[in-house]
C-alpha cells in the first residue's frame, strides 16, 4: 500500500510543536526518607544489610532484591561518607547536549564498608584521566542548609 | 496450551499518596503473594510487570525502575502496558507465560504512583490526547468520559440517579476491604447527585480517586499446582481487543471492543451463555457509569439494561449477579495498573473463599474481571473458575 | 516491614502521606520539573487538513471501498487498510454527537465559567465522522445531542493552520436541514 497522493507544496505546514509539562513530587520512600533524614543531621551515610546474604546496600533499601526478604531495623548501619572510585568520566556536555562551561568529573564511588556505590561529582583538576582507585570523601552542605535530597552531597573530593 | 491456576495474591493499601517508592510498594505486594502461595523468589520462573503511563510516576521506562522490588532481578522480566487495560492485561500476560509452557510459575506485579504527578495526575493525562487536533483545545481527560457518559445516558434514556447507585454500592462494598481508600457505609444517592460538578454529567463522586498502590498474583502450571493447593482457581479464558483510535468517529454508547474481548475470553472458557454461567463480575469502574457500560459490553445484560438491574439490586453483593464485590475502583481506589487487586486478585480471593467480609454468600464458581483503557478503546477480560 | 494487615490473606500496609506532611516537611522528597519540547510531524493528511482550516475549509478524505468520508482525514483507512482515495471539501456545519459542560481546566483546576465541549459530526462526512471542539453562543440549558451547529471562524488574518482556527461551533440558524 502506498498513499495515493503526496503533498509537494513546501509552504504547507509541516510540524506542530508543544511540550509535555508536568512537575513531579518523588517521595524518597521509606528507606530513602530514613537515609536522608539521617544525612540532614549527621555527616555519615546509612546503609542496610541483608540478614540472609549479608550484602550491605547503599543507598539503603527496605528489602534484599536477591533473597527477597525485608531488612530489619537492627541491620541498618552507619558508615563513613567516603569511598573509592570504581570508574569515572569527564563530562564536557550537559543534559541538553550543550557544552559545559567547565568540564565536570563524575564517578561511581564504592562506599567504604558497604557493597554499594553511588554516583557523585568529583572536585578535582584531573580532567580526562582514569581515577579508579582514588580515595574520596563527601563534601556536604552546611547542616542548616540541608534539605533531604541528593543535593545535600555537594561533591566528593580526594583525601 | 497448558492449564493455568492462580496460587497467591497480594496488594498494598491504596491511598492518594504513599510514602513508599514504587519499588517498595512492588516489594510489599509481591511479598504478600509469595507468602500466600508459600513460595520464595527462587521458585519464580518469570516476572511480568504491569504499570500504566510513565508520566504518572514521572520515571521513564519505569518497568526497569520497579524491577528489583518486583522480584525481577536476574529473571526473565517484561513490562506490559495498555493504559487502564493493564490491570487485567498484566495477568493475561502472566497466564500466557505459563500457558505457553515457557514458565511453570510466573509472578505478575502491578504498580502505580499517581501521587507523583503535579499539580494533578490529570496533567499527565493531557499528554495522551492527539497533539495536533485535540491538545490545542486544552482538554481535560474527564471530558472524554463525560462525553461518553452523556452519549450513553441519552441513547438509552438513563437517569443520573441510576448511575449514582453504582458509586453508592461500590463505596459501601469497599467497607469490607482492608486496602480501601474511599469506603463509605453511609453514602447515599443524594450525596453523589449533590457532589461537585466536574464536567457535566460527571460529578466528583462519580469518579474513582487517583491513588498509589501495588498488587501481585502468582500463576502456576497444572503440573505443579498440586504442590501448593488442593483447591486451585483456574484461569479459564482471556481476551483483549482495541477499537479505532479515531474516537470522534465512533458511537460511544456501547463498548463493542469490550464485547469482542469478552467473546474471545468466553469462547476460550467454553462459556456459551454468560448471563447464566457467570456468577459474579468485576467490571472496570473508574466512573460509576463505566460499570454499567461494561456489564453490557461483557454481555451480562442487554444494552441499556444494566442501570435497571442495578436499581433492582441484582448487582449487590448478595444479589443474583454481584458486580464489584471488592468495592471496585470507586471504593478501593484507582492506581491504574494496580487495580489488578480489585479486578483479578478479588476474583481469585472470592473463588478461593478468602474474601473475608467481602465474601459473596452464594458460593460462586465462575467470575469475570475486566479492565478498560487508552482513549475509550481498550478492553481486557479474564474468566476465572474454581475447582 | 512486610507485615500483613491483621487477619487478612494478602494485604500489605503502606504509609499515607498527607499534604500537611509535605508542607510541614515531615517527609523528605525530591522535586523535579522536566523540560521537554516536541515537534510533531503533521504528516500528509494533517498538513492538508490544517492548510484547509487556514483557508476556512473543512476537508475530508474518501475511502471508496468502505464508502466512507473520513473526518479527521487520513491517508489510509483503518478498517479496509487500503489507501484513501480523494480529498473532498465539506460544509462547516454539523450535528452535536455528544458534549460535556466542564468546570475543570486541563490541570483539573476548578473554573467558574464552564467550557462547552463536544464532538461534532460534520455535514457531508459519514455518520459520526467529525472532531472535538468548543461550543459558543448557546447556554448550558440549550445544548443537546442532535443540535445543529455551524463553525465560527477566526478572521483570515488570524488563522494559522490549527484546529483553533475555528473558534467554536454555534447554533445553526434556519432549521435542521443538512
Amino acid at each position: 500500500m502506498t498513499f495515493l497522493e503526496k503533498q509537494t507544496d513546501p509552504t504547507t505546514p509541516m510540524h506542530w510543536t508543544g511540550d509535555m509539562q508536568a512537575d513531579y513530587f518523588y517521595s524518597n520512600g521509606v528507606a530513602g526518607d530514613r537515609f536522608f533524614k539521617h544525612l540532614m543531621k549527621k555527616d555519615t551515610f546509612l546503609a542496610s544489610e541483608c540478614p540472609e546474604c549479608g550484602v550491605t546496600f547503599i543507598p539503603p533499601r527496605l528489602y534484599c532484591e536477591d533473597c527477597f526478604c525485608g531488612i530489619p531495623d537492627d541491620k541498618w548501619v552507619e558508615v563513613k561518607a567516603q569511598g573509592v572510585i570504581r570508574t569515572n568520566t569527564t563530562a564536557m556536555i550537559d543534559a541538553h547536549n550543550e557544552p559545559l562551561e567547565e568540564p565536570v568529573v563524575m564517578a561511581l564511588i564504592e562506599i567504604d564498608d558497604t557493597d554499594g556505590a553511588m554516583l557523585g561529582r568529583i572536585k578535582t583538576d584531573m580532567l580526562g584521566m582514569d581515577l579508579a582507585g582514588l580515595m574520596v570523601k563527601a563534601k556536604l552542605r552546611p547542616r542548616k542548609d540541608r534539605e533531604g535530597t541528593m543535593k545535600d552531597i555537594l561533591y566528593f573530593e580526594p583525601y | 496450551m497448558n492449564d493455568v491456576a492462580i496460587i497467591g495474591g497480594g496488594m498494598t493499601v491504596f491511598q492518594r499518596r504513599l510514602k513508599e517508592t514504587g519499588k517498595e510498594l512492588s516489594y510489599l505486594a509481591t511479598k504478600m503473594a509469595l507468602e500466600e502461595a508459600g513460595i520464595t523468589k527462587k521458585d519464580i520462573d518469570m516476572v511480568v510487570m504491569g504499570s500504566a503511563p510513565d508520566a504518572f510516576d514521572g520515571i521513564h521506562q519505569k518497568g526497569e525502575n520497579l524491577l528489583d522490588g518486583a522480584a525481577g532481578a536476574g529473571k526473565p522480566y517484561v513490562r506490559v502496558f495498555n493504559g487502564g487495560g493493564t490491570g487485567v492485561f498484566a495477568p493475561i500476560a502472566g497466564w500466557w507465560h505459563v500457558a505457553s509452557g515457557v514458565a511453570d510459575i510466573a509472578l505478575v506485579v502491578c504498580e502505580e504512583k499517581m501521587g507523583n504527578c503535579y499539580p494533578h495526575p490529570q496533567t499527565a493525562f493531557r499528554h495522551i490526547w492527539d497533539p495536533i487536533l485535540d491538545r490545542p483545545l486544552s482538554p481535560n481527560l474527564v471530558w472524554l468520559f463525560a462525553m461518553e457518559m452523556n452519549r450513553y445516558m441519552t441513547k438509552y434514556n438513563i437517569k443520573k440517579e441510576d448511575i449514582a447507585r453504582v458509586a453508592v454500592k461500590n463505596k459501601r462494598n469497599a467497607v469490607g476491604h482492608p486496602c480501601a481508600q474511599l469506603p463509605d457505609e453511609n453514602i447515599t444517592i443524594e450525596d453523589v447527585l449533590n457532589s461537585e460538578m466536574m464536567a457535566w454529567p460527571v460529578q466528583r463522586l462519580d469518579i474513582s480517586p487517583p491513588s498509589d498502590g501495588a498488587s501481585a498474583l502468582i500463576f502456576c502450571s497444572k503440573d505443579k499446582v498440586r504442590q501448593f493447593t488442593d483447591d486451585p482457581v483456574w484461569v479459564d479464558g482471556v481476551g483483549w481487543n482495541i477499537d479505532s483510535t479515531m474516537w470522534t468517529n465512533r458511537d460511544l454508547s456501547f463498548p463493542r471492543y469490550v464485547a469482542n474481548a469478552a467473546r474471545m475470553a468466553y469462547k476460550m472458557a467454553g462459556i456459551h451463555n454468560p448471563r447464566k454461567e457467570i456468577d459474579f463480575a468485576e467490571p472496570y469502574d473508574p466512573f460509576d457509569y463505566k460499570e454499567l457500560h461494561h456489564m453490557e459490553g461483557l454481555l451480562l445484560c442487554n444494552k441499556g439494561e444494566a442501570p435497571i438491574l442495578t436499581r433492582e439490586g441484582v448487582t449487590e453483593r448478595d444479589g443474583n449477579m454481584p458486580m464489584c464485590p471488592s468495592g471496585g475502583l470507586l471504593g478501593v481506589g484507582n492506581p491504574i495498573a494496580a487495580t489488578m487487586g480489585q479486578k483479578i486478585c478479588e476474583l481469585y480471593w472470592q473463588l478461593a473463599g478468602k474474601a473475608g467480609k467481602r465474601q459473596i454468600p452464594t458460593d460462586p464458581m465462575v467470575g469475570v474481571g475486566q479492565a478498560w483503557g487508552d482513549i475509550m478503546q481498550m478492553a481486557t477480560v479474564a474468566v476465572l473458575r474454581r475447582g | 516491614m512486610a507485615e500483613k494487615i491483621e487477619g487478612s490473606p494478602g494485604y500489605a500496609p503502606g504509609t499515607r502521606v498527607s499534604t500537611k506532611d509535605i508542607v510541614e516537611n515531615k517527609i523528605t522528597y525530591t522535586w523535579w520539573e522536566p523540560e521537554v519540547q516536541y515537534s510533531w510531524s503533521l504528516g500528509q493528511a494533517m498538513s492538508k487538513f490544517l492548510t484547509g482550516l487556514k483557508k476556512g475549509k473543512i476537508l475530508g478524505r474518501t475511502c471508496i471501498k468502505c464508502d466512507r468520508v473520513l473526518v479527521p482525514p487520513r491517508m489510509f483507512c483503518e478498517y479496509c487498510y487500503g489507501p484513501t482515495d480523494a480529498w473532498i471539501e465539506l460544509k462547516d456545519t454539523g450535528t452535536i454527537e455528544t458534549y460535556s459542560i466542564s468546570y475543570l481546566d486541563s490541570d483539573a483546576r476548578r473554573i467558574k465559567k464552564p467550557i462547552l465541549i463536544g464532538v461534532i459530526s460534520i455535514d457531508g462526512a459519514s455518520p459520526q465522522h467529525g472532531f472535538m471542539h468548543y461550543f459558543g453562543e448557546m447556554s448550558e440549558k440549550d445544548i443537546h445531542i442532535g443540535m445543529r451547529v455551524k463553525a465560527v471562524w477566526k478572521s483570515p488574518k488570524d488563522r494559522e493552520g490549527a484546529i483553533t482556527d475555528i473558534k467554536y461551533f454555534k447554533p445553526l440558524e434556519g432549521g435542521e436541514k443538512k
